[in-house]
């Protein structure tokens, strides 16, 4: 302990030499272990141990060897583990821990279980998270994983890194081993204090990682920076508003933020006078809030938010939980609860048509920056009947947001959802939301190659009280790294000015922004401090539906807490703007257009006094690459649009837009044709509103290979006749149309044995009917909320995540059927169970009240495509329904039976629903 | 955490005071108990805030979620030692604080606070009843010793902490006994000094040494002190009152609160049988709206006063929550202490214009005058001046920093401009080694505001003595309170 970094690179080495003896001997697993700590000698932090031996002996290529067992106190978090395995463990042993969760059992802090219970209940969650981290990494195995380092090390110096961590991303440089002796003699003062204990002070610290305590870890939230915050736009008054900032500001003692490190340059070009600088309105158009979910936060909040952006010229954003159609017209006042953007996540909640048409950015979620790589889940208790309606599910029944978009495998698949959204509304433009971590550069250039419009670039401490700890603290990287990354790269591919780079994640202050700026992005979001303007307090009780304040809760009772105004928030953006002005004054900028990209007027030199810090190197961050190109956009991108089929449906529908008259239109189509339908259906919303047209009102036939993404988000009113076959995503999110698919007339093979179109199909959809004579491919009918669909087979993974609408499949299913299914009823010929995902459904007989629906869809898709599949089986109806099973969501069934008894017992239909769901 | 949904479910309940006829009749303490369960339900309405207001409300840093959490599992024994972990003497702040958690509970935002100040005070309770509170001595002894001037809640709780540590410590009180405003500012139906005695005899056997009834700058001076210690805390308060110096002051029957004040706790303890200044049967009027006048209310009240009024020159606080003064500050609101239970005729908005008195140099009414708030300061309102009759008026406007003893100026400490002895960032005065906490170098405070101070000045004077501490260290010298 005594000597410092030094010292503790002999032990190491000394340790180094034992493993290789060991092995020299004959050994084949080794256990690394610190239980022999004691008042002489500190434990080495279990990573460094184990990664030094990992790399040592992948350099005497004795590493295959042996297997590394790691016994450790340190290890308490899944994060731990992860990293111990990603670092060479082959297994962990976390004794403390586990000693822990058996003497808080002993103690009754947790009761209602025996200790050994506990302890296996702690193995099985560090396993479970080691599993969901690995599966956000995508990752399958705990063999691919084991060594794999998929971690960006922030303030690890290089010496460091090359000695004992091999290979890792260190972009910043930072701490020496050193640093690491003396954090680690400091805990260990703690547990044997010097001078022997005080009583009365033996307890533990009590933390404060994850809550604000007072001697605990600082948090850019804290008791003074919300109430001030709050003070002073409830208030007008700006100079507390300046005591909020300037606390925020004052980082550099605390280090909490990279952007805290860095000083402006003043002086590059002369200060000017504030008035020359463009008013706050203007900057104000920059700034959007957070993507937050109507369902995560109250209708309230929601609508406080959308209000506040339209008076300002700002932007709300949905989140993905759908918005009630209602808010697309505005208010009596003149006021509007219109948001701005609408978000589009793997989810797909509530995309229809309408909403897209009724948006100006169209958001694109490929992950979050509070949670990378992950879904979301509403538990059914949340699911209340308002959420139901707008997300297009059934209330009391649990939703599911699958981690990836099932429609985005590739980057060529991104650029088709980009495609299918601008065909969806044109006037919008489309964003694709990126998490800061390694490489996002280059997902930013593949991005803006898709023709994305604009590309957020999320930071890791975007906050949501409801995401799992471990991706709170771990997962992502800050902004300030991903921004640069994108910049440099979009820069020196020539991309930069055909896109608009937006940053998020904690932005709080005037001075963040313009630090944003500086880094490359001319759009700024703002999520948490808009919340706590609208009177948040920081509960992190956001997924116990016990808010206090009425912000993160549905329940009704708490939701009349709700403080926030809209006046409030428009305050805070206008004084967020006025420190912009300041700032660009004294900078010498008229515009905040004119700063972005500027990296050169950012300073990193400012003294960085604290022990910890003085490694870091932010340089790499301030790179300007030597190309000649605009810093920021200034094209637009080419959509194709006006190669599109669409513009000649849209000619030839025209007495059915303007006079409702019915159209028949007949053209041949090409694999070439993209997102046939989309355009026209958007046209029939914006002239008719959600409802669209009567049924068949515009009845498209084509003949041909349709290509991808036929009939996408297409309303009531419009049928797409396909003679041939298709691409993949049919009918995905549609919203009230028709499209049905047929082999070509002079066709003579057997529908039902060949595939007629691609995967993907009805993805998303939320009513209408998807009506195919052929087999289909995989992913079929996943996250359908709300459309009928009918097919003659189908490959893996169907019905996944569905919520609603029903499934009928007249041939076989691939595996996993119904996995993760929450709602909807999917009908199946001649089922294996063996391929059904029970998890959340049950395989029952067709129930009788159930079998003449079920007769009279299957008659019409025999009229509609001639099937003869379904032809045989409406012939000997009484045998073929035998054949068929019922595939069914439980939570779903035990819902609408509490539906069925409410309305049989004159007893009100909703609360009944909460009741079943609260109670499981 | 605690209850998730408690702070939906129950209400907020405080405990009942006895009633008023029968508490006047004696001087113990006005609460009944409440039952163990009830207190346990009100625990479970904390809701364990991500930020919990509570917590940056109290300077000491009380671990507030913590222990609500454990009152509420039952936890007593684990409770006691985590409100242990940040104050000292949980008995007297559960008695005598004004709760600033409570006006900071995220509860409050909207509903009522959690009753944090009875679950602080039961949790102490229930830990002396069971024995809990043992002597803890250090394991080891410095060799260093401390001399800390005056026994406040200041100067004791760095007594205390600096013992644990293995110092020597000397508590020095020029007063009869030890506790300084603890023993003869609080009266007996606030706080019963058994409370004090019993917290003073585990400090005693822990070694904190205790010189009561020495005048410290003319017994033993300054040079002493130096001598004698390695280190020294002047903890010494902040007990220069604030005068009245208008006409008539010098009449017989005018005295300053603490002048009164502890001749009611000795009568209360039976110490004095009719103490010199004795209200019974006379009419008493009280300078000043805040605690101590509503101390000396108290007092009056329970020596059998024929009339008590009280002054205020501030107009009457709203019921509710000022929005100059909004949560989670700590408001000037309208609030009903027990004595204003007992009885209350509190006049606001006036101000005293003289005293005038009888024949005999004895006071006999005050005239008085309405006032509003004008220009930044307090005008008479022209017409409004009454007299009101009066044979003891009792002056509790404050107090303005320490006194001027003899042992600041031996000590050669200095003072800064508001008259409190001057400090660095590590509580050290001007002179090297001598060390200043709770009034005497914040100004009058409250008295978690005394404890914290003490506790932050005992890990300053550790480090001085030893180059390290592991004593916590809640506030600094300029910490302040959260306010607009």
């Amino acid at each position: 302990m005594a000597g410092g970094g030094e010292s503790l690179s002999e032990r190491i080495d000394a340790i180094k030499e034992e493993v290789s003896q060991a092995i020299a001997d004959g050994a084949r697993i080794i256990v690394l272990s610190d239980r022999d700590a004691d008042a002489e000698e500190a434990p080495i932090p279990s990573l460094l141990l184990t990664s030094a031996v990992h790399h040592h002996l992948i350099r005497e290529k004795t590493r295959t060897k042996v297997g590394l067992v790691v016994e450790a106190g340190d290890v308490r978090e899944v994060h731990h583990v992860a990293l111990l395995i990603g670092y060479g463990a082959a297994a962990v042993n976390p004794y403390l821990a586990m000693e822990t969760a058996e003497d808080l059992v002993l103690q009754g802090v947790i009761t209602g279980i025996t200790p050994e219970k506990a302890v296996r209940n702690l193995i099985k969650s560090l396993g479970k998270g080691v599993l969901k981290v690995m599966s956000k990494m995508g990752i399958s195995t705990i063999a691919s994983y084991t060594g794999a380092q998929v971690f960006e090390a922030i303030g690890l110096s290089q010496e460091l890194v090359d000695e004992y961590f091999v290979g890792t991303t260190s972009r910043l440089g930072g701490v020496t081993l050193d640093v690491i002796a003396k954090e680690t003699i400091a805990r260990h003062h703690i547990a044997y204090p010097p001078g022997g204990a005080i009583p009365g002070t033996k307890r533990l610290p009590i933390g404060g990682e994850y809550q604000w305590r007072r001697e605990g870890e600082p948090h850019l939230f804290d008791p003074e920076t919300v109430f001030t915050l709050q003070h002073s736009t409830r208030n007008k008054r700006y100079d507390v508003f300046k005591r909020y900032t300037n606390r925020v500001n004052d980082q550099s003692t605390r280090l909490m933020t990279l952007r805290g490190l860095f000083a402006f340059n003043e002086g590059v070009r002369p200060a000017i006078s504030i008035d020359e600088v463009e008013p706050a309105s203007e900057i104000i158009k920059r700034f959007s809030t957070g993507a937050m979910s109507y369902g995560s936060v109250s209708q309230e909040v929601h609508e406080t938010l959308a209000i506040a952006m339209n008076r300002l010229g700002g932007k709300s954003n949905t989140g993905e939980g759908g918005e009630d159609p209602d808010r697309f017209l505005p208010m009596a006042n003149g006021d509007s609860k219109r948001s701005s953007i609408k978000q589009v996540a793997s989810g797909r909640f509530g995309v229809t048509s309408d909403y897209l048409v009724n948006s100006d950015d169209i958001q694109i979620k490929i992950a979050q920056g509070a949670k990378p790589g992950e879904g979301g889940q509403l538990p059914g208790n949340k699911v209340y009947p308002w959420i139901a309606k707008v997300r297009y599910s059934t209330p009391g029944v649990g939703l599911i947001s699958p981690p990836p978009h099932h429609d985005i495998y590739s980057i060529e698949d991104l650029a088709q959802l980009i495609h299918d959204l601008k065909n969806a509304n044109k006037n919008a433009r489309v964003h694709v939301k990126l998490v800061a971590e390694v490489g996002v550069g280059t997902v930013a250039a593949g991005v803006s190659k898709a023709h994305a419009d604009v590309v957020l670039i999320s930071g890791h401490d975007g906050g949501t009280g409801a995401s799992p700890l471990t991706s709170l603290k771990h997962a992502g990287a800050p902004w300030e790294l991903g921004l640069a990354e994108t910049q440099q790269t979009l820069l020196l591919n020539n991309l930069r000015d055909r896109i608009v780079v937006q940053t998020d994640g904690q932005l709080k202050t005037g001075r963040d922004v313009v630090i944003a700026a500086l880094l490359g992005a001319e759009e700024f979001g703002f999520a948490t401090a808009p919340l706590v303007v609208s009177g948040c307090v920081m509960m992190r009780v956001c997924h116990l539906d016990t808010c206090p304040v009425g912000v993160a809760t549905q329940n009704p009772e708490l939701r009349k807490r709700f403080s926030g105004k809209p006046e409030f928030v428009e305050t805070f953006f206008e004084y967020i703007a006025e420190e912009v002005r300041e700032i660009l004054a004294s900078l010498g900028f008229k515009t905040l257009l004119e700063a972005v990209g500027h990296v050169e007027y950012l300073d990193t030199k400012r003294a960085v006094d604290h022990w910890k810090a003085s490694g870091l190197d932010l340089a790499p961050l301030l790179v300007r690459p030597d190309v000649v190109s605009a810093l920021h956009n200034t094209s637009k991108q080419d959509h194709g649009l006006d190669a599109a089929l669409d513009n000649k449906l849209i000619e030839l529908a025209q007495p059915a837009l303007t006079k409702k008259e019915i159209v028949k239109i007949n053209l041949p189509v090409r694999n070439v044709n993209r997102t046939v339908g989309t355009m026209l259906g958007a046209e029939i919303t914006r002239k008719h509103g959600g409802g669209g047209l009567a049924d068949n009102t515009i009845d498209v036939t084509l003949h041909g290979s349709a290509g991808q993404s036929l009939g996408a988000f297409i309303p009531s009113g419009l049928t797409i006749r396909l003679f041939g076959d298709s691409n993949d995503y049919v009918g995905k999110g549609i919203s009230g149309g028709r499209v049905i698919v047929r082999p070509d007339e002079k066709s003579t093979f057997k529908s039902d044995e060949n595939v007629i179109a691609g995967n993907v199909i009805g993805y998303g959809a939320t009513s209408g009917q998807i009506m195919i004579r052929g087999v289909v491919g995989e992913r079929f009918c996943v996250r359908n909320s709300g459309a009928t669909a009918i097919v003659e087979g189908i490959g893996d993974h169907g019905c996944e995540y569905m919520t609603g609408g029903t499934v009928v499949v007249l041939g076989r299913t691939g595996r996993n059927f119904a996995a993760g299914m929450s709602g909807g009823r999917a009908f199946v010929l001649d089922l294996d169970p063996a391929n059904v995902n029970t998890d959340m459904a049950d395989i029952v007989a067709v129930p009788e009240d159930q079998q003449e629906i079920l007769q009279v869809l299957i008659a019409a898709f025999a009229q509609e495509t001639q099937s003869e599949v379904a032809t045989e089986l409406l012939n000997n109806w009484k045998e073929s329904i035998k054949r068929i099973s019922l595939v069914m969501p439980r939570d779903y069934a035990r819902v609408l039976d509490a539906m069925a008894r409410a309305t049989r017992e004159g007893l009100p239909v909703d609360a009944l629903v909460m009741e079943v769901a609260a109670n499981g | 955490m605690a209850d998730p949904k408690g702070f939906m479910t129950t209400p907020r309940e405080t405990p009942t005071r006895r009633p008023v006829d029968v508490r006047i009749q004696d001087w113990r303490e006005v609460y009944e108990p409440q039952s163990l369960e009830h207190l346990q339900k009100q625990a479970g309405r904390c809701m364990d805030c991500g930020i919990p207001f509570c917590h940056s409300g109290c300077p000491l840093g009380n671990l507030i979620p913590e222990w609500n959490d454990l009152m509420w599992r039952g936890d007593k024994s684990e409770a006691i030692n985590r409100l242990h972990a940040t104050n000292n003497f949980p008995e007297f702040t559960g008695r005598l604080c004004p709760a600033p958690c409570e006006t900071a509970c995220v509860v409050g935002i909207n509903r009522d606070a959690v009753t944090i100040k009875q679950v602080e005070l039961r949790t102490i309770e229930e830990a002396f009843d069971a024995g809990d509170v043992k002597p803890m001595p250090p394991d080891r002894i410095t060799g260093k010793t401390v001399a800390v001037i005056g026994s406040g809640p200041a100067g004791l709780a760095a007594a205390q902490q600096l013992t644990r540590a293995g110092h020597t410590v000397a508590v020095y009180e020029r007063a009869e006994k030890i506790g300084g405003l603890l023993r003869y500012g609080i009266p007996e139906f606030k706080m019963e000094k058994h409370i004090l005695d019993r917290r003073l005899n585990q400090m005693e056997k822990e070694g904190t040494r205790f010189r009561s009834g020495v005048d410290v700058g003319a017994e033993i001076t300054g040079a002493d002190l130096r001598k004698k210690y390695d280190a020294i805390v002047l903890a010494v308060g902040a007990t220069q009152w604030r005068d009245l110096p208008v006409p008539g002051r010098e009449l017989k029957g005018i005295y300053q609160a603490m002048e009164f004040l502890p001749w009611g706790n000795k009568q209360a303890l039976g110490e004095v049988e009719v103490p010199p200044i004795n209200v019974a049967g006379k009419h008493v009027v009280i300078l000043g709206g805040g605690d101590t006048g509503a101390d000396c209310l108290g007092t009056s009240i329970r020596q059998g006063a024929a009339s008590i009024t009280q002054l205020e020159i501030m107009p009457r606080p709203t019921e509710e929550r000022p929005s100059a003064q909004p949560w989670p500050t700590y408001p000037m609101i309208y609030r009903v202490s027990s004595a204003h239970e007992e009885k209350d005729n509190r006049m606001f908005s006036v101000s005293t214009e003289k005293f005038l008195g009888d024949a005999d140099g004895n006071v006999r009414a005050l005239q008085i005058v309405e006032t509003k708030f004008e220009n930044g300061k307090f005008e008479p309102v022209p017409g409004t001046a009454k007299e009101i009759p009066a044979d003891f008026v009792f002056l509790a406007m404050g107090f303005t920093g320490p006194e001027q003893s003899p042992i600041i100026s031996q000590l050669e400490v200095k003072l800064d401009e508001r008259g409190n002895i001057a400090r660095n960032a590590n509580f050290e005065t001007s002179e090297e080694g001598i060390f200043v906490a709770g009034d005497a170098g914040r100004g009058q405070s409250l008295i978690v505001w005394a404890i914290a101070e003490g506790r932050s000045a005992a890990a300053a004077v550790d480090t001085y003595l030893t180059g390290e501490t592991q004593l916590p260290s809640p506030i600094e010298p300029t910490t302040r309170s959260l306010m607009v």
